[in-house]
Order: C-alpha cells, then structure tokens, then sequence
C-alpha cells in the first residue's frame, strides 16, 4: 500500500458503444468536470471484452481498467452483459488466485442517459487507485 | 451391473486383452482406441480395428504420453463415423467430458471405457528407468497392481509419480460406460467390471460381484484421503510463491515460449492460438517504446500474459492431469499453478469440470438475476 499520492494513475476503459460509451460522451457535451486520467476504448458490447485485453494494459502498468457497459436487461445485444458479468467474475478470481490486485479492475453498468455516473465512475476510480499506488508491474520487465 | 472378468493363471493383462477383443469381436464397437506397446514401454495410443493388434494393448502400464482426450475429439469431431470405444484413462474421461462442452468432440456412438489409475510416471523417466535397470515388465505390473489393491504408491525405486498424479483426488473414473476397478482388488482372482446391463448382456456376462468388491469403496478413500494431504501441501506451497516476491513472473522467469503446455493440454483446442497470430508479431518501434518506459524490456515479450491468458481462457476446465507441467522443458509446475488458480475460480461458479455434461460451462450460461449489485455500485 502505498502513501504515494503525487502520481497520476492511468485507467484504460472497454466501453460499450451502446451505452457506457454514448454516457460518456453525454458527460462530455454536459461539460461535467472529472479526471482526464482516463483512456476509452470502445466496443460494440461489453461482452466482446476478452480478458487478454484487460490483462494487457494491468501487465504493461497501468493502475486500472474499467469496463462499462449497459445495465443488465438492456444490453443492445440482448444477453451479451450477462456473459461480461460472469467473465469479470472469473477474470477478477484469477488475478486474486495468482496475487494481483483485483481492485484494480472494476465493472459498472452505465446507461447512454448517465454522463452524471460516469463522471462520478471516473472520478471514484481514480481516488481508489491512488490509495492502492502506482501499478508495480510498471517497473517490471520480466513479465 | 456389477461383474468380473476372469482371470486365468494370475494373467491380468491377458485378461483385459481378452476383454478388450471381445468388444471388437461382438462389434459392440467397430474400433476401439487403447494405448499400445511397443519396443517394451513405449505406449503408442492408437485406434485398432484388429483384434489380434490388441496382443500388444496395455492400459495397464504406469505412464501417460498424452492426454488422450484430444485424440478422441479427433475421431469423434461432430459426428462419430463409427461405433467407437476409447480406452481413457479417468483424467483423461474428465478432459473429453469438457470437450464434448466446448464442442470439440462427442460421445454419441462412443463407448467409454475405463479404469482405476493408481497414477503415473515422467515418460522419459520412466523409460530411462526401464532399460538402464532392465526391470521386468512382469514385476513392473504386478507391483502396479499390488499397490493399486494396497491404495499405496508403486515401490519403483528411484522414480517419483507425476505430482499431478500425487495430489489426484478422483482417481476413480465416474462417466464410464464400462469400468474396471483395481482399488482394494486381488486381480489374480478376477478383474470386477462395473458395466450397463445392455453390455453386460451383449458380451454374454452376468451379475457376478468380485469377492473384494466391497473392499474398493474404502480403499478409494484411503487412497484419496491420502492424496488430499499432498494437494493441500502443494496448492499450499504454490499459492505462497505466487503471493510472494517475483510472483507469477518470477515463476514463469524460465519460460522459453515453447508452448508445449498449450499443446500438451487437453482443453486448449484453438487450432490457431492468440498467441500464435499477428497480434503478436510487434513492430520494433513497440520492442522500443516498450525498453524506453520501463528500462528494458524481456525478448521476446508477453510471457506473464500469455500464461494469464491461458488461465483465463481454459482454467474453469482444468481437470488437473498435470500434462502441462510433464511437457515444460523448464520444469516449470504449470500444472499446479493452474490447478491452484483452477480450483478458486471453479469454486466461484460451484463448478467441477469433467463431472457430467449437462453441467454447463460458468462462462456460457447466465441467469438474468444473478450477483445483481455488481456493477450497479454508486
């Protein structure tokens, strides 16, 4: 646990097309304030997220990921959050199983309506993971 | 039913041959799939159509090449051509179980044949073993079934078992359509089969239980109460050098990206790995890029996330046969690093792979109400 809180931490984001990422932009032309710690990659569905692709900014060092998508029942693609819903939770059990720190990957279900959440979203994550510090694997090259 | 396949002068092996060719004689299946030897210890796993080829069968010997259960998918595919019998070994039944899930193989039209496994040993150990000591195949098998009856560990001198087989706690095959028990058993006197009545009816055998046949329950208990110690010691002293310094990538610092864990294991079908694609040739300016932000950077890369990959992608259905680790030229123990992880994901979903296969796989089913405040935090 680290009380270092003068570094910035980096969030990469898998949003959803449909919702989480239409949310964001909502926040945007609202002109709602938060981090710009934030790198958004967007998806058609929350459950076209693979783990690798989580994996591979926490490996290269980043101090988060986040995965948004759309509340359960109204995924654009019927059933598609239900399977990210059971993949966050094996993907979350692993990094626990092997010794990472599965806090650092966080789900939330954000609507095309809530730019207000996912300001807060950001905002929350990235007070989080300045508690939990700089990602360690940002100086490791043995991976 | 429960019955016994009779053996003549302490002859087991000859006994199973003999069961085994009555199966292709009757056509109860028109090819059967047991390992081979040939050239004393050396085990060819091998689809027979012959009968006298079944002189050379041995299901009975201590080693394990393969994981068999990806050379069934083979021959089953989406539909089987024949009526097939596949000889595995229960690991290896528990692996074709997922399989059959994941839509790689079938078990319409396939007999499933197995038996208890009193565990196995290193290939390569095992053969080097053999010949430098010039060991007797009769001993070698009579001490197998010794400590198979005795629920204790073959006294090879000089050999350890595979520590998957070490820490095995389903020894006892449960899927079979056929299947014959040395657990607690004097084989000398019978070899006790537990098989459908409509086999049973087919081969011409009756109900006829082995006069030990109530000594298996409690020897497979034995057995496994004694290989639970060793898993907790293992998953034990596994989950402590993950948690510890070096972690994950300090045990996988030796990986040499051979990928034969991935090809040895059973579940891992994808006939073109990630890993094994463009996505994965990087640009040098990447190698750069990557050596400027951290210092330096490991060629080749992305050894950390291919094994986290793979744990992700095939953990759920690990059955722990252990292939991964006898297959990793580092000696790396990949095996019980995924059987560790393995484990405490399965228990997230209540999930035991290979068990039946109308338990589905956690990560293709859902309900709509399930873990309803995730995600929904404020």
């Amino acid at each position: 646990m680290s009380d270092n809180h003068d570094f910035e931490p980096l969030i990469v984001a898998f949003l959803c097309n449909w919702c989480t990422y239409t949310g964001a932009d909502l926040a945007g032309t609202s002109r709602l304030q938060y981090p710009p710690n934030v790198r958004i990659v967007r998806l058609m569905c929350s459950g076209a997220v693979d783990p690798v692709y989580v994996l591979k900014p926490l490996i290269e060092g980043a101090e988060g990921v986040l995965i948004g998508g759309c509340h359960p029942g109204d995924c654009h693609y019927q059933t598609g959050n239900y399977k990210t819903r059971r993949r966050f939770l094996a993907l979350r059990e692993t990094l626990k199983a092997i010794g990472f720190d599965e806090r650092r990957i966080w789900l939330r279900w954000i609507s095309a309506s809530e730019g207000q959440r996912f300001a807060e979203t950001v905002t929350q994550m990235v007070a989080a993971l300045k508690e939990l510090g700089p990602n360690p694997m940002r100086a490791n090259w043995v991976a | 039913m429960n019955t016994v396949i009779p053996v003549e002068n302490g002859e087991v092996l000859a006994a199973v041959r003999g069961f085994l060719r009555r199966l292709l004689e009757v056509q109860l299946v028109e090819a059967l799939f047991v390992p081979l030897e040939v050239n004393e210890g050396a085990i060819l796993p091998a689809l027979v159509t012959d009968p006298a080829r079944l002189s050379v069968a041995n299901p009975l010997t201590p080693v394990m090449p393969i994981n068999a259960a990806r050379a069934v998918s083979a021959l089953t595919g989406k539909q089987t051509p024949a009526r097939l019998g596949a000889l595995l070994r229960p690991c290896e039944l528990r692996a074709l179980i997922e399989l059959v899930k994941l839509r790689q193989a079938t078990l319409e039209n396939v007999l499933l044949i197995s038996i208890d496994c009193p565990g196995t040993y290193e290939y390569f150990e095992y053969t080097t073993w053999q010949h430098e000591d010039h060991k007797s195949p009769g001993f070698i098998l009579s001490d197998y079934l010794a400590a198979a009856q005795e629920s204790r560990e073959p006294t090879y001198t000089g050999l350890t078992q595979r520590t998957a087989c070490r820490m095995c706690v389903q020894p006892v095959p449960e899927q079979a359509d056929i299947h014959l028990q040395l657990f607690g058993v004097d084989t000398s006197r019978g070899i006790p089969v537990r098989l459908r009545d409509d086999i049973a009816n087919n081969l011409g055998m009756m109900e006829n239980p082995h006069p030990d046949a109530t000594e298996h329950q409690a020897a497979v208990e034995r057995l496994i109460s004694a290989h639970r110690q060793v898993r907790e010691k293992e998953l034990q002293d596994i989950r402590a050098r993950l948690t510890s310094d070096g972690g994950l990538a300090g045990l996988f610092a030796t990986c040499i990206r051979c990928h034969n864990c991935m090809t040895a294991c059973p579940i891992c079908y994808c006939k073109t790995c990630l890993f094994r694609t463009a996505s994965f040739d990087h640009s040098p300016v990447y190698y750069l890029d990557a050596a400027r932000r951290k210092g330096a950077t490991r060629m080749l890369g992305d050894t950390l996330l291919f094994h986290m990959t793979r744990l992700n992608h095939m953990g759920l259905s690990c059955v722990g046969c252990g292939m991964c680790t006898s297959a990793c030229p580092s000696h790396i123990p990949v095996g019980t690093v995924f059987s560790a992880v393995g484990e405490q994901v399965q228990t997230v979903f209540e999930y035991h792979p290979g068990r039946d296969v109308s338990e589905s796989l956690p990560l293709v089913t859902f309900q709509e109400n399930e873990w309803a405040t995730l995600g929904e935090e404020r």
